[in-house]
Parts: structure tokens; sequence; C-alpha cells
């Protein structure tokens, strides 16, 4: 080899890259067609390789063994252990985290709480004689803060339109027809038995709740949500057919968009009548009976009608595609 | 008076609380499912009815107590259609049912070979009404 | 020691209890290797819950968590009902996938 050659092929960098690449360490002393020879003979079973890889048989190959095969050589198996147990210890190192930064806050309903201040005060105390209801929630979200609850149940009926949309199928129409009622289990004695006495005491109780919401926690939304759970009950232990006699489009329509007209209705009276003085005609009753607090429990009545409908309206879509 | 009281609502939950605990071993102890759930049917309806008798008997005959009487006789009527309707589930969609509890020949049969007793039935009606028309 | 405190013990113990054999519920549902072993669990635990919300209405002397305790026992009902009709027309939808 000449001398600016066998400079070159002693350099650390140019070794170094040998070494890398894996390729064998050739020695300098041999003359240049030797060296030439050698290098040719490591490229030539490379290609040789890499001609053999590519036209491989194509064997049927169970892709299933493969990747076991593949996740013992390649360590995936040790990997995903040592993955699921740092995963458990990150999961609790933050509950403990979370749990230590709670112990920071004032107690529960202490006096000194930061949120104890004037402004709760001010409703607590004149709560009763403004509104009338036992249940200052229920006065909050519908006396002083009507307007709030008014949008919230304008969500839930954007929110079914929106699902009606997507979902509502007219008809008989053969290719997207669901197959979903098809495969059900076959109609169970059992559950339909136990559902006759059951689905009235689940619709007795939704209304307790909707009719006590101005006396004990419940209201519109937790007695719609128990109504429209009954209703579903019985979807499931009766089928679509004896649930549509009494529950199909036509009436749905006119529960919900009626509810929520009527609801309108009410909130633009309360508009009027609840600043500057105007004194509104229903009157406030004796707190504790339930003819009692105004306007509040109509309210309640149509917030509960609207929910059940929108419950039992987005199991029915889901399923069917219909009512 | 009012200790024997006590006592005896400690005794009603203690019981409940026992009979909760020996269900939760059961879960663990058995080895199929059909087996977990029977253990698991103990707790809904034994466990929850000598707890909540023993609340009853802590608090009074008022109309918390009639509540809570609700509470049991709803959960009566509900968890055994729940176990019901699981084991129902649990015999469809398991495939291996003919290794672990005896069946009859013609189900064991039909779980072996993966096909579905109710068609079997149609089709074997179908073939007595097509020799019937036949004769 | 009167009985106000003997009452008291007797619900902290309870709920204790409770809490624990809740945990292990969810250890069965976590681990459990059938579809049904899980929904299993799950109703065990809204039972031991339910339990948990009755002794906490009687401790805390509000007579309204009865109302949630039923609300409860009533959704995990409709649950159950709900899921193993899917769960069927699951598996039959695979079942005829597979056929075709």
């Amino acid at each position: 080899m000449s001398k600016p050659r066998k400079d070159y092929e002693e350099l650390k960098s140019v070794r170094f890259r040998r070494f890398i690449q894996g390729e064998r360490e050739i020695s300098t002393e041999v003359s240049m067609e030797e060296f030439q020879r050698q290098m040719d003979k490591e490229h030539e079973e490379d290609e040789r390789l890499t001609y053999n890889y590519l036209n491989r048989p194509n064997v049927e190959m169970d892709p299933q063994a493969d990747a076991k095969r593949f996740a013992e050589i390649t360590g995936m198996k040790r990997f995903h252990k040592v993955y699921v147990f740092m995963a458990f210890v990150l999961c609790i190192c933050i509950i403990g985290l979370l749990i230590y930064n709670v112990a920071y806050m004032p107690n529960y309903g202490s006096a000194d709480a930061p949120t104890n201040n004037e402004v709760s005060e001010k409703y607590l105390e004149d709560g009763q004689a403004d509104t009338g209801v036992v249940n200052m929630v229920t006065g909050m979200i519908l006396q002083y803060r009507a307007f709030d609850t008014f949008g919230e149940t304008h969500v839930l009926f954007i929110a079914t339109c929106a699902v009606m949309i997507l979902l509502f199928l007219k008809g008989k129409d053969e290719e997207n027809a669901p197959h979903d009622p098809e495969l059900d289990p076959e109609p169970d004695m059992i559950l339909q038995t136990v559902a006759r006495f059951l689905v009235p005491l689940v619709m007795i109780f939704g209304i307790y709740i909707l009719l006590n919401g101005h006396l004990s926690p419940g209201g519109g939304f937790s007695g719609g949500a128990v109504m429209g759970a009954g209703l579903i009950l019985y979807n499931a232990a009766f089928g679509f057919t004896k649930t549509g006699r009494f529950f199909n489009e036509k009436v749905y329509d006119i529960l919900k968009v009626g509810s929520l007209a009527l609801y309108a209705m009410i909130i633009t009276y309360c508009l009027f009548t609840g600043a500057n003085d105007i004194a509104s005609i229903v009157p406030l009753g004796k707190v504790g009976a339930i003819l009692s607090s105004g306007l509040i429990l109509p309210i309640n009545i149509l917030v509960g009608v609207e929910v059940a409908c929108t419950m039992y309206a987005f199991y029915a879509l889901f399923r069917k595609g219909g009512f | 008076m009012e200790i024997f009281r006590f006592i005896l609502a400690a005794l009603l939950i203690a019981g409940g609380l026992f009979v909760a605990i020996v269900a939760c071993k059961g879960m663990f102890k058995f080895r199929f499912v059909l087996n977990r759930m029977h253990a698991a049917a103990l707790c809904d309806t034994l466990s929850i009815m000598l707890v909540l008798m023993g609340l009853v008997v802590a608090c009074g005959f008022n109309l918390v107590s009639l509540k809570l009487f609700l509470i049991i006789v709803f959960l009566w009527f509900a968890s055994p259609v729940s176990s019901h309707l699981l084991a129902l589930l649990e015999v469809t969609i398991n495939e291996h049912l003919h290794e672990q509890c005896d069946m009859t020949e013609a189900k064991r049969l039909c779980k072996e070979k993966q096909v579905d007793l109710s068609e079997v039935k149609k089709d074997l009606a179908e073939e007595e009404k097509e020799a019937a028309n036949g004769k | 020691m009167n009985l106000a405190n003997a009452y008291h013990v007797l619900y902290i113990a309870a709920i204790i209890v409770l809490t624990l054999l809740l945990f292990f519920c969810l250890i069965r549902a976590i681990k459990g290797p059938e579809v049904t072993d899980r929904i299993v669990a799950t109703n065990m635990m809204g039972t031991m819950i339910i339990m948990i919300i009755c002794v906490l209405a009687l401790m805390l002397d509000e007579s309204y968590l009865l109302d949630v305790a039923l609300i409860y026992a009533m959704i995990s009902f409709l649950a159950v009902v709900v899921l193993t009709k899917v769960y069927t027309g699951v598996y039959k939808e695979k079942k005829q996938g597979g056929k075709k």
C-alpha cells in the first residue's frame, strides 16, 4: 500500500467507523489488491444474505407464534412486565400526591373556611323568605340562577337533536337496517314477571323525587333520570313493539318540544317579575308544603319530563335507530 | 332496654359483615365462573338483609326504617333476576362449558361442535314436517 | 363509654370492613378472565356501596341519603339487564361474521 493510503486506513476515526458498521479489521501490511479483494468478499457476503432474505419462500406463517418469538427475542415480555409495574407505581404516586394535597384544605364545613363569606350568608338568610323552598340548592338553580338551568335544558335538547340527526333511520332501509334487535336473547319470562312489579315502583319513585325537589335533595334532573331508567327497564324486558304502543315518535315529539316551550314561556314571565319589585301572581305558599314556592314545582315537572325523554331517546337511538 | 337494642343491632350487623367476608373469599377461591356467581349472590341478598335489619333495629320504627324496608324489598326482587341473567349470559358465551360441568348429551355435542342448539331443533322439526308431508 | 359512642364505633368498623371488601372485589373485576366475572364483581361492589351509604345515613342522621341508596340499587340492576343483552348480541354477531 502506498503511504497516504496506509495513513488513512490507520486513522482512529476510520477504524472506529469500520468497527461500528461491523466490518472485520483487515491489516494494512498487505498489498492493495489483497486489501480490495478482502473488502469485496465481505460485501459479497452481505449481498448474498440480502438476496436470500428478499427472495425467501412465501410460507403460511403463524403470526401469533411469530409475535411470541419476537417478544422473547427482543425482550418485549420483560419490558411489558416492567411497564405494568411502573404504571402501577406511578398511579399510586399520583394518588398519594393528590391525597396529600387535599389534607391541606380546610375541614369540611368548618367556620373559618374561605368559602364562608357574606355571599353565601346572604343567600342562606334570605333564601327561604325570597323563594319559599326548604332545599336551598333548588332555590339557587331555579330562582336565583334560573337562566343557567334554562340553558342546561337547552343543551340536553340540542344533544338529543344531534344524536337523532346522526342515528335516526326512517322506514325500511334494507342496507342500513340495524341487526341489534335480531341478535337479542329471547324474551325472558322471569325478567318479564319481575318487571311487571318493578317498573311501576321505579316510575313512582322517580315521580316522588321530582315532586320533592324543593323539600329534600332531588328535583327535575335526578327525578327525570330515574323515570328514564324505568322506561329503559320496560323496554329491555318487553321489547320495542310493546313499548311503541305508548311511547312512539309522536308522543316523544309532543312531550319534548312541548315541555321545553312551556318552560320557555314560564321563564319569560319570570324575566319580567324577577327584578324591579314587580310581584308575580303565583303565591309562595306555606314553607314545607308540597304546593309551595311559586313556579318551582311546574318547572321541576317540565325539566323531569324532558330529561326522561332524553334518556330513553339515547337508549332507543343507539339500539334500534328509532322508536 | 337500650343496651339490648344495641347488642341486637351489633349482632345483626356483625353477621351481615361475616357473610360478606365469606362471599368475598368465595370469589377468589373457586375455579369456574358459575361457582363464583353463586358466592356473589350470597352477598347480594343475605348480607344486605342482615345489615339493613341491624340498622332498622338501631334506629327504631319510623319513616327511615320504612325506607330501609323498601330497599330490602327492591333488592330481594332484583338480585335473583340479575343472577339468572348473568348465568344465561355465561352459558351462551362460554365455549368450554362441557368440560366444566355436567350437561346432557345433546347439549354437550352441540357445545363441542360449536353449533346452536335451537337451530338444530328447528332443523329437526322441519325434517319431521317434510317426512310427515311426504307420507 | 356511653351508648352514642358505641354506636359510632360500630358504624365506623362496619364502613372500614366494607371498604376493604370493596377493594378485593375490584381486584377480581380487574383479574377476571371472563366478561361475566367483571359484571358480577361490579354488581357486588354496588351492593357493598349501598350498605355503606345506608350506614352513613344513620351515622350522620340525614335521611335523604337513603333515596340515593335506592337509586343506586335500581341503576345497578338496570346496568346488568342491559349489559347482558348487549354482550349476547355482540357474541352472536361475532359468530355470524365468522361463519360468513
